[in-house]
């Protein structure tokens, strides 16, 4: 892979850190469209959506309420796509999910050590936010901006490098059935964490009706398409 | 003014770019308050500054309705409202906005559209299910951040009335159970998407380790997430797959 296509991935998955919480939440750090938008930089849209998929399942067990901590799988994708982009099939689907399982974790730490710096700054910048002295307020707002921003970069930038790896060393290492394990293994994790969290997002309360309603049409709509 | 509300509105895309413990999204919000609050006058007048150090105190709310908060407090600021009444106002509308927020957002809209898009992937609609989901998500989005800052600033102090309005009521009803239909219309789908690639054993394996999954996740939320559960997958399938070679 060029260096041109890696830097363009790394301005990616820095846009798609920045959205998840600081600007502007449009959904682009949401893994499907993260995923999309990797698989159209490399030209390769199916592992993009693929990915993409995958991790949206994973995104559904986060709910993303209050000082919750949740992994943070926008770069996470964007790493997986590139991981996966040179192989085809399970493989990549497998590799892509090491990489983007790990960065993803690395993601959600990224944010709490950020939420920490920007406490320890709202600590120092107190006495002029007290003041309303606004030159102060929009200096340290900016500053919590550049810091996310920094902090998505470095999330993206490990990521891609932790796909390099995993295409130096792990890919070359599998046999066809540990390829087909590892697919196995995150397609069902994906599958888990996407059906409880969708238990978890329409409760146990009246609602199952209507799940359970949707989950008839949508049974016999995919049997009869 | 109408120049206020935009430069309010656009700093609102960034409410939560100093996210802290201390005071949550409170810094942000008074980012926000500020092009509002130059009615009040120079920016080393005495009541700015008072207006702008209290708009910056703890606040927390869903992203999208804090707006609501933003033009409310700096109406009932340029109205003359005494500050103790603000601060009472800034802490009533913190509850209702985040719950509110997270059930209409968080839990309804996103999802919904989310569980629409990945059933129309998963069908081979490709890039277009997720252009679709972006400006239909991104219309209700902006529309939502819109109308929070135009009531808020329209009603001041009475800003609840806006929180009574008869359509977000009508939303919050309608919404939920449709995500439910929706979230389910899309899993078969979504089940047999993930499926393609699998075949024979690796396809039984599949279905035993994702339903052994989600029991795991739906018995003991405290210790699983769908993280850990997908680290500890994909470390076991590599383990054995370097050993049973």
């Amino acid at each position: 892979m060029s260096l041109d296509v890696e830097l363009v991935l790394l301005l990616w998955g820095t846009l798609v850190g920045l959205d998840l919480v600081s600007f502007p939440q449009a959904m682009l750090a949401r893994p499907l469209v993260a995923g999309a938008g990797a698989g159209l930089i490399l030209g390769d849209i199916t592992t993009g959506l693929r990915l993409g998929l995958l991790f949206e399942l994973f995104q559904y067990d986060i709910l993303p309420v209050g000082a919750s901590r949740y992994p943070e799988y926008g770069p996470a994708t964007v790493a997986a796509v590139s991981a996966a982009h040179f192989a085809s099939g399970t493989l990549g689907l497998g590799i892509g999910a090491v990489v983007g399982l790990f960065t993803g974790m690395l993601g959600g730490l990224s944010l709490v050590v950020l939420r920490r710096s920007i406490t320890r700054a709202v600590a120092v910048a107190a006495p002029r936010l007290e003041a309303g002295d606004a030159g102060a307020l929009i200096r340290f707002h900016t500053g919590g901006l550049l810091r996310d921003l920094a902090r998505a970069a470095c999330v993206t930038g490990i990521g891609l490098a932790l796909a390099q790896l995993a295409r130096a060393y792990i890919q070359p290492s599998l046999t066809p059935r540990g390829e087909q394990l590892l697919a196995v293994a995150a397609s069902a994790a994906a599958l888990a964490a996407g059906a409880a969290g969708t238990l978890r997002i329409v409760g146990r309360g009246p609602n199952l009706r209507w799940l359970a309603l949707g989950l008839g049409g949508g049974v016999l709509a995919a049997w009869l398409t | 003014m109408k120049r206020g509300l935009g430069a309010a509105l656009l700093r609102l895309f960034t409410v939560q770019g100093s996210w802290n413990y201390e005071r949550l999204i409170g810094t942000g919000v008074g980012v926000a308050t500020e092009p509002l609050l130059r009615e009040l006058g120079a920016p080393d007048s005495p009541a700015y500054r008072a207006a702008l150090a209290r708009s910056t105190r703890f606040f927390n709310s869903h992203p999208y309705l804090a707006g609501v908060a933003v033009g409310a407090t700096a109406r009932a600021e340029i109205d003359g409202v005494p500050p103790v009444m603000i601060e009472r106002l800034r802490a009533a509308l913190t509850g209702p906005l985040g719950s509110v927020g997270d059930r209409l957002v968080w839990a309804g809209w996103l999802p919904l559209l989310s569980a629409l898009a990945l059933a129309g992937i998963a069908r081979g609609a490709g890039v277009a299910a997720v252009i679709a989901f972006l400006a239909v998500y991104n219309a209700g989005h902006v529309a939502l951040r819109w109308w929070g800052l135009r009531s808020g600033w329209a009603l001041g102090p009475q800003v609840a009335l806006a929180l009574q309005a008869s359509w977000l009521r009508v939303a919050a009803a309608v919404i939920i159970p449709a995500t439910a239909c929706a979230l389910g219309f899309a899993l078969p789908f979504v089940v047999q998407g993930a499926g393609i690639g699998f075949h024979g054993w690796s396809r039984i394996a599949l279905a035993g380790t994702a339903a052994g999954g989600f029991a795991l996740l739906v018995w003991r939320p405290d210790l699983l997430s769908g993280l850990r559960l997908g680290l500890i997958l994909v470390a076991a399938a590599l383990v054995t797959g370097w050993v049973w070679r």
